[in-house]
């Protein structure tokens, strides 16, 4: 059931302290990799069949291997901009244990030949900028950072950089560009940034989680930690559960586990009398799942296969005391809001949604509007220039799906409220 | 870098098999297969691709999503539908999308007719519209600057306006604010986007969020005429279409040269059409009568310069310049050689150039082409300012640096608007280039540089470091010179040429910027003291240039003066000098459109002159491309075709008949200019043919010998005075006063100075100061430039006010206006306090007397 690797030493008291972090085992991989080729540590990776915890789920060894051998100014960027709504885990981890993403950059940094680092952090974060501040003076002063660490010949120099509070900066092209000092939009792929990334050179970007993951591997062994979870999913996971349930929080898991066992089995799942109506698998940009899904082993593929995605590995829980409309216009607000507005389809169709939602909520809708409305997601799932204007497009758009029932429920007796009004 | 070299591939699209260079971007590539895909934020001109419009969106097989055309670069065996149903539904959402927030006031927007968005509407939309929410809305029109106007509501958000700001004049004035469906183009702060070649975004705008003010509601695209000119407002003889109502030319707009503008114009070249049609423009001819210009018919002008001329006969010298075309050179020339017996006739300022520093010059193996500025290993701007001189070079010296990787090396005497783009600048005393250029050929060579360096007022380690600079970039090296750089010693330029072997390499070589728009041309057509036509032998040895035109004007040796389309007073050095040689010629026939103030003091006759959209005839570019005026509008007034004036005078001074069309005369000078042989009008249509380029071209020998170098004598600093440099601004020209689009943008003095020399002479920025060589003044404000190098004043030449061109120099001094007017008025009060004294005397002494 729950698994503890990340967090098995979570709650030790001073654990962001890098005394007490070594004394649990800090550092000890980051030793490893000085002695070991950048090949060896490549290989690990790629054997622990490590996906990326961030969103998109890419394999990280395939990742780190992308990146081209040479002498060239490469750079590892750490995407601590945590931006997806209900996802939390990377904060907990970046707050608790900051040497373990310290390790894990410095392991990322060997795997990729790199010797230049940033960590792009949120702006709101203040408080986990702050402890990590910390942790990398004392990982300097320890010599697990700098020039030629610990005597080896591997440097790795790492800046963290904390951001304004954007979605946006959270997708990994538009936080280069916000990095850079420019405003933070996406840029267009290819050129990907394994090739051409940070000031133009070959960039590896991964999240949090990801990167503190790595030196767990190295600890067990790729492939060790392969056997941990189920195939295509190895390995655990971070889950922020949020929303309707009575335990909201992070919790470690194995990969593979029912769906069920988290909402209810850890996080207790919705208050007395309630039931859910629906949830979000993966952060608010995974198309919704209903009480039907709820068998569903949560891993990469069988989430993907029930018509989802694992996404950031939040779960939130909206019970049967919510509107769907509510639900629908929240995120297609925020959504809107955050939109860089570069690219049409997000730009206009993130605006007409909600424009489309408020005359719903307005009873001045009709159903035909439904129609338009599904219509509209499938004119900007694909066609846009990131992925951001599918993150609304597919939970809306699952929702009009599987609610159609209630929205048109909806338009009804708003229309005659409205009248009365 | 050198040119890329793609090779063929075969790829497919909508059924068509179509050949094209591997990695063009889809978009283009499509169109050699006649199939056009919509774009709106693509366009190859602003650079790399940014896929953000997603109007492009085609299915390529194999590909999973639908692709960008615009980012997509083809490849041999692609196969691409762009109708696919896939693709249309999406391209169909797309342009639903970009209508949601799109006002439909195409009836009223000067877009309408010619506008993108309306064609790709009707082409690739769905034809349907089922947004029926409230539309976003700005206030609106607002002044982006005087010149633009941008209607938010129109706006598209396609980035072209500011991707154009950031990436080609890199002047990042332009930006996009908030986010989301909330953005909109605008400047920091609200401040006016001002900048030498703000115009373009007008052109680049896919819809009517971006017109031209002075354009707006002035024509329909239907009641409108195009017509293909040639801006004539400098050297860079940038290539324009002309919009024109009822003869009337109401835009200018770019046509595409890759090997002359690279499809953008400067502010000057776009709005000054304006000074076409303004009532300062002078279109009848006059005479001065009784001490009075007065407007005359034809013949009493003709009448009146022809026996002027005639008593002038061999005394007479003659000057050309502005938008001359060759034709006008070559018609000029013969009158005075042929009918008058006078070969003192120059096109440029200063002392003459000797016949074989001309021809060294011209040798086709030595020549740049345009395009070389963005492939070559490093280029060296030498003694000119780009964005001055030659505007458009500015764009594609920094596209070079930016998108290729061209090494930028500076040395001037002036601080650069490229200094920031450059890899090394250097500065050297005002009027030293050909030093400096022997420095450096010295530097290059091996050879000791010490005398050189002094006498070019540099440091021996910045110019070992810009030799270093220009050894290292690679083979191909052009040098972009102001020709101001051959005065002193024309084989400097010659000598440094040489040091960098630069005859045997293809992609570099030597591009001279005249100081006016046809120099080069009228420098071949003959219009110079030792050359005719060809720069062959003239039919008349010992010819004066321009600066001893004036010396003998001045002392009576000439009592003629020709001037067509120039104004030594206002557009030459020295202006005291020339003020005296017309106060003093008998005679002075002038072509001209504008009364400038050597004109309105002494011209006896006068001609108006054509603007280039009335011309024809074929004018020459600093890079040997001969290209071709045609008559895109009619004349204003009582306007004549300028040849034909010239035509007229020689023959009732009973020279030669000259050829009775224009296009007979463009064939006699094809014929008189041996290596403009082989060209035709027809062959040179509407992109001009580059001579140096031409099987006949090699008709100029190589024999050059090296003499040693002249060295002036270094330039000493003087305790309490500043050495004096001189520049004119892109914005000193008649046509800018006379345009009231531009109006606002004429210069007034100022003098630049570096903020140590303005402390040490206690001046303040902006403070109104008096500068004099000690016998002549002007007035200026004072302007600090972190970048202004010490030691030095810099002021503006050819204003009608206060230019440069009347001081002397080496040395100036500076003083406020305040000191200059107290002491004055400290003398005006210490002699009327004498002359009180003295009627007190006097009245004492008449007092005496009475009693």
């Amino acid at each position: 059931m729950t698994q503890a690797l990340l967090f098995k030493d979570i709650d030790e008291p001073n654990l962001a302290d890098i005394a007490v972090y070594e004394r649990r085992g800090g550092y000890e991989q980051l030793r490893k990799v000085l002695s070991m080729s950048q090949d060896a540590v490549l290989s690990e990776l790629d054997a622990s069949g490590l996906r990326g915890r961030g969103g998109a789920g890419f394999p990280a060894g395939r990742k780190a291997s992308f990146l081209p051998k040479g002498d060239m100014d490469k750079y590892l960027v750490c995407n601590a901009d945590e931006s997806e709504p209900g996802t939390f885990k990377d904060r907990e981890l970046m707050q608790k244990c900051p040497h373990a993403l310290i390790e894990g950059i410095v392991i990322a940094a060997r795997a990729g030949g790199i010797n230049r680092a940033f960590i792009y952090i949120r702006g709101e974060y203040e408080e986990q900028a702050q402890i990590l501040d910390r942790a990398i003076a004392q990982a300097y002063d320890a010599g697990y950072l700098g020039e030629r660490i610990l005597g080896s010949d591997v440097s790795v120099s790492l800046v963290l950089h904390r951001g304004a509070g954007a979605y946006i900066c959270g997708e990994e092209t538009g936080l280069l560009d916000s990095l850079e000092g420019k405003r933070g939009n996406p840029r267009l792929k290819p050129p990907f940034p394994a090739i051409e990334g940070l000031y133009g050179g070959p960039t590896l970007i991964n999240n949090v989680e990801t990167l503190m993951t790595m030196p767990q591997i190295l600890r067990m062994g790729g492939n060790k930690y392969a056997e941990l979870g189920v195939s295509g999913s190895s390995g655990t996971k971070i889950v922020s559960v949020s929303g309707h349930v009575q335990r909201p929080g992070n919790y470690e898991i194995e990969l593979g586990i029912p769906s069920r066992e988290i909402i209810y089995g850890l996080a207790g799942g919705p208050p007395p009398g309630r039931s859910v109506k629906l949830w979000f698998p993966g952060g608010s940009s995974a198309p919704v799942l209903t009480a039907e899904d709820l068998d569903v082993p949560y891993d990469f593929d069988s989430l993907a296969k029930a018509g989802s995605m694992l996404g950031s590995g939040a779960i939130i829980v909206v019970d049967d005391s919510t509107p769907v409309l509510d639900v629908a216009l929240k995120t297609a607000r925020f959504y809107r809001h955050e939109s860089c507005g570069k690219c049409t389809p997000c730009r206009e169709g993130t605006n007409w949604t909600v424009k489309m939602l408020e005359r719903i909520e307005a009873g001045e809708a009709t159903p035909m509007d439904l129609d338009i409305m599904a219509s509209v997601q499938e004119q900007i799932i694909g066609n846009c220039l990131c992925v951001l204007g599918d993150a609304m497009a597919m939970p809306i758009g699952s929702m009009i799906a599987k609610f159609r029932g209630e929205f048109e429920k909806h338009m009804q007796r708003a229309q005659l409220t409205g009248a009365s009004a | 870098m050198p040119r890329p070299q793609p090779s063929e591939i075969t790829f497919s699209i909508d059924g068509r098999e179509v050949k094209a260079p591997e990695d063009m971007m889809l978009a283009d590539a499509a169109k050699l297969g006649d199939i056009e895909i919509p774009v709106f934020c693509y366009e190859p001109k602003l650079g790399p691709p940014v896929g953000a419009c997603r109007m492009c969106l085609v299915e390529i097989e194999g590909m999973p999503k639908l692709q960008t055309a615009c980012s997509t670069a083809v490849k041999d065996g692609m196969v691409v539908h762009t109708r696919s149903e896939r693709a249309r539904v999406a391209q169909e959402a797309v342009v639903e999308f970009l209508l949601i927030n799109h006002p439909l006031d195409c009836p009223v927007c000067d877009k309408g007719g010619e506008c993108p968005l309306q064609d790709i509407t009707f082409g690739w939309g769905g034809g349907k519209s089922r947004f029926i929410e409230p539309k976003r809305h700005f206030r609106k029109p607002l002044e982006l600057s005087p010149l633009i106007a941008i209607d938010r509501e129109r706006c598209i958000l396609c980035y072209r306006c500011v991707r154009y700001s950031q990436e080609i004049p890199e002047d990042y004035q332009l930006v996009l604010l908030e986010r989301g469906a909330e953005s909109f183009v605008g400047t920091f702060d609200g401040h006016p986007y001002v900048a030498p070649f703000s115009g373009n975004i007008v052109e680049l705008c896919p819809v009517g969020a971006l017109t031209s003010r002075p354009y707006r509601f002035r024509a329909r695209p239907w009641e409108i005429e195009d017509a293909g000119s040639i801006c004539t407002l400098c050297p860079a003889q940038c290539n324009t279409r002309l919009t024109v109502r009822d003869e009337r030319v109401l835009r200018v707009l770019d046509r595409n040269h890759p090997e002359v503008d690279d499809g953008w114009l400067c502010d000057k070249g776009r709005f000054a059409y304006q000074a076409m049609h303004v009532d300062e423009r002078i279109t009848s001819p006059m005479i001065r009568d009784g001490g009075v210009l007065r407007e005359v018919g034809w013949d009493r002008a003709l009448a009146e310069a022809v026996g002027a001329l005639r008593r002038g006969g061999s005394a007479t010298a003659a000057l050309a310049g502005g938008g001359a075309t060759n034709e006008e050179g070559l018609l000029l020339g013969r009158l005075l050689r042929e009918v008058l017996g006078s070969s003192h006739l120059d096109s440029r300022d200063g002392e003459a150039v000797s016949l074989p520093h001309w021809r060294a010059l011209a040798n086709p193996k030595l020549a740049a082409r345009v395009s070389d500025l963005e492939f070559a290993h490093a280029v060296l701007v030498l003694d000119c300012e780009p964005l001055d001189d030659m505007p458009i070079l500015d764009l594609r010296l920094r596209k070079g640096a930016r998108r290729n990787g061209v090494k930028l090396l500076i040395a001037t005497e002036r601080a650069s608007a490229l200094d920031s783009r450059a890899d090394a600048a250097i500065r050297f005393a005002p009027g030293r280039g050909a030093e400096l250029a022997w420095a450096l050929a010295a530097a290059l060579r091996g050879e000791p540089v010490d005398a050189a360096a002094q006498a070019a007022g540099i440091a021996t380690d910045d110019l070992h470091a810009l030799a270093d600079a220009l050894r290292d970039a690679g083979r191909e090296i052009v040098i972009l010179y102001g020709e101001r750089v051959l005065d002193g010693d024309p084989g400097a330029l010659l000598a440094l040429a040489d040091a960098l072997g630069l005859a045997e390499q293809d992609g570099g070589g030597l591009l001279g910027v005249p100081a006016v728009a046809n120099g080069r041309g009228l420098r071949e057509a003959g219009v110079t003291p030792n050359a005719g036509p060809g720069l062959g032998l003239p039919a008349l040895a010992g010819g004066h240039g321009a600066r001893e035109i004036a010396r003998r004007l001045a002392s009576g040796e000439l009592t003629a003066l020709y001037l067509l389309q120039v104004d030594p007073v206002l557009h030459y050095s020295d202006a005291e000098l020339w003020e005296r040689a017309l106060a003093r010629a008998t005679t002075v026939v002038a072509h001209a459109s504008f009364l400038t103030p050597g004109l309105r003091e002494h011209a006896t006759v006068i001609f108006p002159a054509e603007t280039s959209p009335e011309k024809e005839g074929t004018i020459t570019h600093p890079d040997g491309r001969v290209q071709r005026l045609r008559v895109a509008a009619a004349h204003a007034g009582d306007v004549r075709a300028e040849w034909r004036v010239l035509a007229e005078i020689i023959e009732r001074l009973g020279g030669a008949p000259t050829p009775p069309t224009a296009r007979a005369l463009s064939e006699a000078l094809f014929e008189d200019v041996p290596f403009y042989g082989g060209l035709t009008l027809d062959g040179l249509a509407g992109r001009g043919l580059r001579w140096p380029e031409l099987q006949v071209s090699n008709t100029l020998s190589d024999a050059y010998e090296e003499a040693e170098p002249k060295l002036r004598k270094p330039l000493r600093a003087a305790k309490g005075k500043l050495l004096v440099g001189t520049y004119r601004s892109i914005w000193a020209a008649p046509e800018v006063a006379a345009s009231p689009a531009l109006a606002f943008l004429t210069p007034r003095q100022r003098v630049e100075l570096a903020a140590a020399d303005a402390e040490a002479l206690e001046l303040r920025h902006d403070e109104a100061v008096v500068i004099s060589d000690g016998e002549r003044e002007v007035r200026a404000r004072v302007v600090l430039r972190a970048a202004a190098p010490a030691g030095t004043a810099f002021l503006e030449r050819e204003l009608e006010e206060d230019g440069a061109n009347v001081l002397r120099g080496p040395h100036v001094t500076i003083r406020t206006v305040a000191s200059v007017e107290a002491e004055a008025a400290a003398l005006i009060a210490a002699e009327e306090a004498r002359a009180a004294a003295e009627t007190e005397t006097l009245a004492q002494a008449e007092a005496e007397q009475v009693t």
